[in-house]
């Protein structure tokens, strides 16, 4: 794997499963990871982390004190270069939406295999997003929700181009890059890059709500 | 007749029942069935009062022309002391057994046949009231709300009866109280069984409300610690061979299983509401597990419930052709997109599709029972189906709803 070349790719691992958090470390640390910080909670991981300045986060979004979601706006705005892998026991739901609104590049179902979890760490930490099935599906909705939303007062709102909203929907069916490449007759590259916009979109646009929320915060009061 | 003690007695348990109001109360705001039923027994317990104060006045009105006036005046004191007697008495449920009920009897018929010698004969014939006059019906009241129509029924005749010996006879004022008395019995009887009726709804709500909290409860709880350490096993086991390794991907299925359910508890319950929209997510997420992936908005997808019904169905026959015909190891992906046109429900596996012309059409006489069945359930609902198979990539049913 690619983590050999240089120094050794940095991971933070926060899980309230003591258990799960250990396996996951032990897991990591074989495959030439260096897990820099553990952490069972969020508020202590966010504090850890300007020191253990890890590269990719791996976060449960279930947590005991503090909301993943308000886990990831701090680590991101703590270290604006972090990526942020999350996984949930549950499956895909409201919170996993938002935590990918708040910077969050990738997501991944607690029941994946060892394997597959060592190929996202690797692929968080190369800046490429991680998608389930699932996440795609929960995007389209959002896109399309934004779409229809009542009077569209504002243009700012993101849209997807039709290939984009192509390459969700393959990724939602569950084709690899590599199949939805072949299907469109386009590059591997370019998938990725297409998926990677989609999520690019939607963070912008949720920090263009968020400080406008905040101007408009700040002039109110 | 012994008024005195009678009435020494009603004054002493007076008390008792004053000291231990405090507890009563707490009892009677704890049980759903007291709430409801409370009401009841405090109205009789006024009505009991206000009989009295009528009682009292027709005696300092009267009691000049009865044969024995202070006997008259006992006898209001006897029923002053049963009256608080009894307030106290059915404040408590266990109290309101047969022999309190008896005993309220007894003792109302007793003043009522103590009228003829009290009163005296003649004053009865000029017209002169009974001695507990609307107090009588305090007895056919308290039946009534204890055991319902029938037993206030009972109550009414008996006491009936003895007005009309007492009045020695049948006369038209006797009669119409003694009707009056029926039709109260027969009143109150009923609305007591509609509240009895009331308590059952009210009670076998709090308890659906009960279990779902305890269900909610339960989901975190397994979300907490089930899940994740069936996760866990599954993790750690996937690179082992032989049983280890079998136990590993039972305890994924286990996991994926009981994902599911606890995702499942927000659905509507079977028989629900026609009428109500449903949310299409929740009768397809029953289908979700290791192998089959639902991806869907996250917001609720609202349809008409029968809507959400049958295309829940056509879904879940796709994905059993899909396993039927791609062997165990297939996987299947169902992705739900919600838009203001139209709601798209699309099934894709990974079986072995079809490799060429030939076999794409054995393929399709061989799913034309499922494809039909399929495209029945979705027809009915007004949508339409598209089925189709590429080679090497699976098949794909893509089921299509519009939004009318």
């Amino acid at each position: 794997m690619h983590v050999e070349d240089s120094a050794p790719i940095r991971v933070m691992v926060v899980d309230d499963h003591p258990m799960w958090r250990e396996g996951v470390a032990r897991d990591l640390a074989e495959a030439g990871y260096a897990v820099v910080a553990t952490s069972g909670e969020g508020r202590q991981a966010v504090r850890l982390a300007p020191a253990a300045r890890p590269d990719v986060v791996v976060l449960d979004l279930q947590l005991p004190d503090v909301s993943g979601v308000e886990v990831i706006h701090a680590l991101v705005a703590a270290l604006p270069a972090v990526r942020v892998l999350m996984l949930s026991a549950s499956g895909e739901q409201q919170d996993v939406l938002d935590a990918v609104k708040a910077g969050a590049t990738g997501y991944l179902l607690k029941s994946a295999g060892p394997a597959d979890f060592l190929a996202a760490v690797g692929r968080t930490a190369a800046g490429e997003p991680v998608f389930t099935p699932g996440l795609a599906g929960l995007l389209l909705g959002e896109y399309r929700r934004l779409a229809a939303a009542p009077p569209a007062p504002d243009s700012t709102a993101p849209r997807l181009t039709d290939r984009e909203t192509e390459v969700l929907r393959l990724v939602a069916k569950g084709l690899s890059y590599k199949q939805i490449a072949a299907r469109l007759g386009v590059s591997h590259r370019t998938v990725q890059n297409h998926v990677q916009n989609t999520l690019n979109k939607l963070q912008l646009h949720n920090r263009v709500e968020l400080t406008r929320y905040a101007i408009e915060q700040g002039l109110d009061g | 007749m012994s008024t005195g003690r009678s009435a020494g007695r009603g004054g002493g348990s007076w008390q008792a029942g004053g000291s231990s109001r405090a507890g009563g109360g707490s009892r009677a705001g704890g049980g759903g069935r007291a709430r409801l039923h409370g009401p009841l027994w405090r109205a009789i317990a006024v009505f009991r009062v206000a009989a009295l104060a009528y009682v009292a006045v027709l005696i300092a009105g009267n009691a000049g022309e009865y044969a024995h006036p202070v006997v008259a005046w006992l006898a209001l004191a006897t029923m002053a002391g049963w009256t608080a007697y009894t307030w106290w008495a059915f404040r408590d449920r266990a109290r309101r057994g047969w022999p309190m009920l008896l005993a309220d009897l007894a003792v109302t018929a007793g003043i009522e046949l103590s009228t003829p010698w009290v009163v005296g004969a003649a004053a009865l014939a000029d017209g002169a009231p009974t001695l507990a006059v609307a107090w009588l019906a305090g007895p056919v009241l308290t039946w009534a709300v204890a055991g319902g129509r029938r037993r206030g029924l009972v109550a009414a005749l008996i006491l009936g009866a003895v007005e009309v010996t007492v009045r020695g006879g049948p006369n038209q004022p006797t009669v119409t109280g003694v009707m009056l008395m029926v039709l109260a019995a027969v009143a109150v009887g009923h609305v007591t069984r509609l509240t009895v009726e009331a308590e059952g709804r009210l009670q076998r709500a709090v308890e659906l409300e009960a279990a779902t909290r305890e269900r909610e409860r339960l989901a975190r709880d397994i979300h907490d610690s089930v899940l994740q350490v069936l996760a866990l096993v599954q993790r750690r086991g996937a690179r082992l061979d032989g049983e280890a390794g079998e136990l590993a991907r039972l305890a994924g299925e286990q996991e994926a299983a009981l994902r599911a359910l606890i995702t499942t508890g927000a659905g509507p319950a079977p028989g629900a509401d026609d009428g109500a929209p449903a949310d299409l997510r929740a009768a397809l997420s029953a289908y979700a597990g290791a192998a089959v992936s639902v991806a869907a908005p996250a917001d609720p997808v609202p349809l008409p419930a029968p809507v959400a019904r049958e295309l829940g169905l056509a879904v879940g026959a796709a994905l059993d052709n899909a396993t039927r015909h791609g062997g165990p190891g297939v996987r299947a992906w169902v992705l739900v997109e919600d838009e203001p046109a139209a709601v798209t429900v699309t099934v894709r596996d990974d079986g072995p599709g079809s490799p060429d012309g030939r076999l794409t059409e054995a393929a399709a006489q061989g799913r034309l029972g499922v494809a039909q069945s399929i495209r029945g359930r979705v027809a009915d609902v007004g949508g339409t189906v598209t089925i189709s198979s590429v080679p090497g990539e699976g098949t794909e049913v893509e089921l299509r709803v519009p939004r009318g």
